[in-house]
């Protein structure tokens, strides 16, 4: 799951590019904003799926002892 | 709920709202996209078109001025309109231009009482045969014409950047987050020094690692950015070659952290580092790109936050910004932070 949004993160904007120039530069450019929203909210999430990673690895050790 | 314990995080929500639905839904200001032809000869007629932005060309009374450098103006003789972006102006040229030189810049300027006023800059090039300033200066006026001013809550309309100007509330409130979440992880790293509490080091250590979050999203927005404005996804810019440098900056320290195994060792030498990272990023950043040219604002002598970078109307929605993403970084920092003390609890038996 992490590596599908790390690649996603890595390479969304060659996917954007690569067919929708067009759409990226119409009505002002609009899209381009939410772009740049999506590549923050892709970003925390991917992040946040590590933290959560983490507790569950913490809550194993927990209820282990 | 306890709100003492809350009430931060709710408010980084809520602004965070704020600044997405206000800075997504307010409009930009009217303006002008583009004007052809734009070369024309003195002492002839000019038909103007003109395409608007955001404009209700069919909803005002519209006249076009074309101005030069030193505020001489030409009024548009008759002005027809096509559709709401659409305008075509007819003026006649004086046989001469007020300046000395043969080839001169002009701007538009469409003054409708439904819009207001839009200006386009230096956008139309006129040619004289020969040169008279003081017959020109009888023939253009010299007097600022009445533009209508309408005060309605809109962005600022700029050429190229067009709707990407809210990118302003996104992009640059990540790296103002960033500086935050890293000055406040330098504090913590000096008290650790300090007092030599382990969980200084951890929350210098969750800031850090957040703030690297943070940097390496400004970098990814700034490039998608930078693609469409500037026309290519990395320049030679220098404050994006120095970002980039201050986060390899950054990753070093995570590895040297991730190299040391005896906790307070690690402490020890990755607080100092820490210090020393902020330090060096700071002429980075801060210091050499407004030394250099640079396509950025507030660098290479333009202004940001200046008049003409930012006004009252992104402000409005731009401080709100800086303040949630600050409050939304310290919020994914604190949970790093409990994460890696429960973490520290859990591999030493003795702290059951």
């Amino acid at each position: 799951m992490i590596r599908i949004l790390a690649l996603f993160l890595l390479f969304f904007p060659s996917i954007i590019s690569a067919e929708s120039t067009d759409i990226m530069r119409s009505s002002g450019k609009i899209n381009v904003v939410y772009g740049v929203i999506l590549i923050i909210f892709v970003g925390i999430v991917f992040y946040l799926i590590q933290l959560d990673k983490k507790i569950i690895k913490l809550e194993k050790k927990v209820n282990n002892v | 709920m306890n709100l003492s314990y809350w009430w931060w995080k709710i408010l980084g929500v809520l602004l965070f709202t704020y600044v997405l639905t206000r800075g997504l839904l307010t409009p930009l200001k009217p303006g002008i996209e583009d004007v052809s032809p734009n070369r024309a000869q003195a002492g002839k007629s000019l038909s103007l078109n003109i395409i608007g932005y955001n404009t209700n060309y069919t909803k005002g009374k519209n006249t076009v001025y074309i101005k030069n450098i030193d505020s001489f103006y030409i009024t548009s003789q008759a002005v027809q309109v096509i559709d709401d972006q659409r305008l075509n102006a007819q003026f006649s040229i004086p046989l001469f231009l007020p300046t000395k030189q043969s080839l001169s810049q002009f701007s538009i300027i469409v003054s409708s009482n439904f819009d207001g006023t839009s200006i386009i800059p230096s956008k139309l090039i006129l040619h004289q045969d020969s040169i008279n300033q003081e017959q020109a200066q009888l023939l253009w006026l010299s007097s600022k014409p009445n533009f209508t001013i309408i005060n309605k809550y809109h962005f600022p309309y700029r050429n190229i950047l067009y709707e990407t100007i809210r990118n302003t509330f996104f992009h640059v409130s990540l790296w103002f987050a960033m500086f935050a979440l890293l000055a406040a992880s330098v504090f913590n790293s000096i008290q650790f020094l300090r007092k030599n509490d382990l969980n200084y080091d951890f929350k210098a250590n969750a800031q850090v690692r957040t703030g690297i979050l943070f940097g390496i999203l400004g970098l990814l927005t700034g490039s998608l950015w930078a693609k469409y404005t500037w026309g290519s996804w990395w320049t030679n810019d220098i404050k994006l070659n120095m970002a980039a440098l201050s986060m390899l900056i950054y990753m070093s320290y995570l590895i040297i952290r991730a190299g040391i195994e005896d906790l307070d060792k690690r402490a020890r030498i990755s607080a100092s580092y820490n210090v020393f990272a902020l330090v060096a990023i700071i002429p980075l950043i801060f210091i050499l790109p407004r030394l250099m040219d640079s396509l950025h604002p507030g660098n290479g002598g333009n202004p940001a936050f200046g008049s003409e970078d930012m006004d009252n109307a992104l402000r409005l929605v731009f401080y709100p910004a800086v303040i949630s993403f600050i409050l939304l970084g310290f919020w994914i920092a604190d949970l790093v932070f409990r994460i890696q003390v429960l973490e520290n609890k859990t591999e030493d038996p003795n702290n059951y």
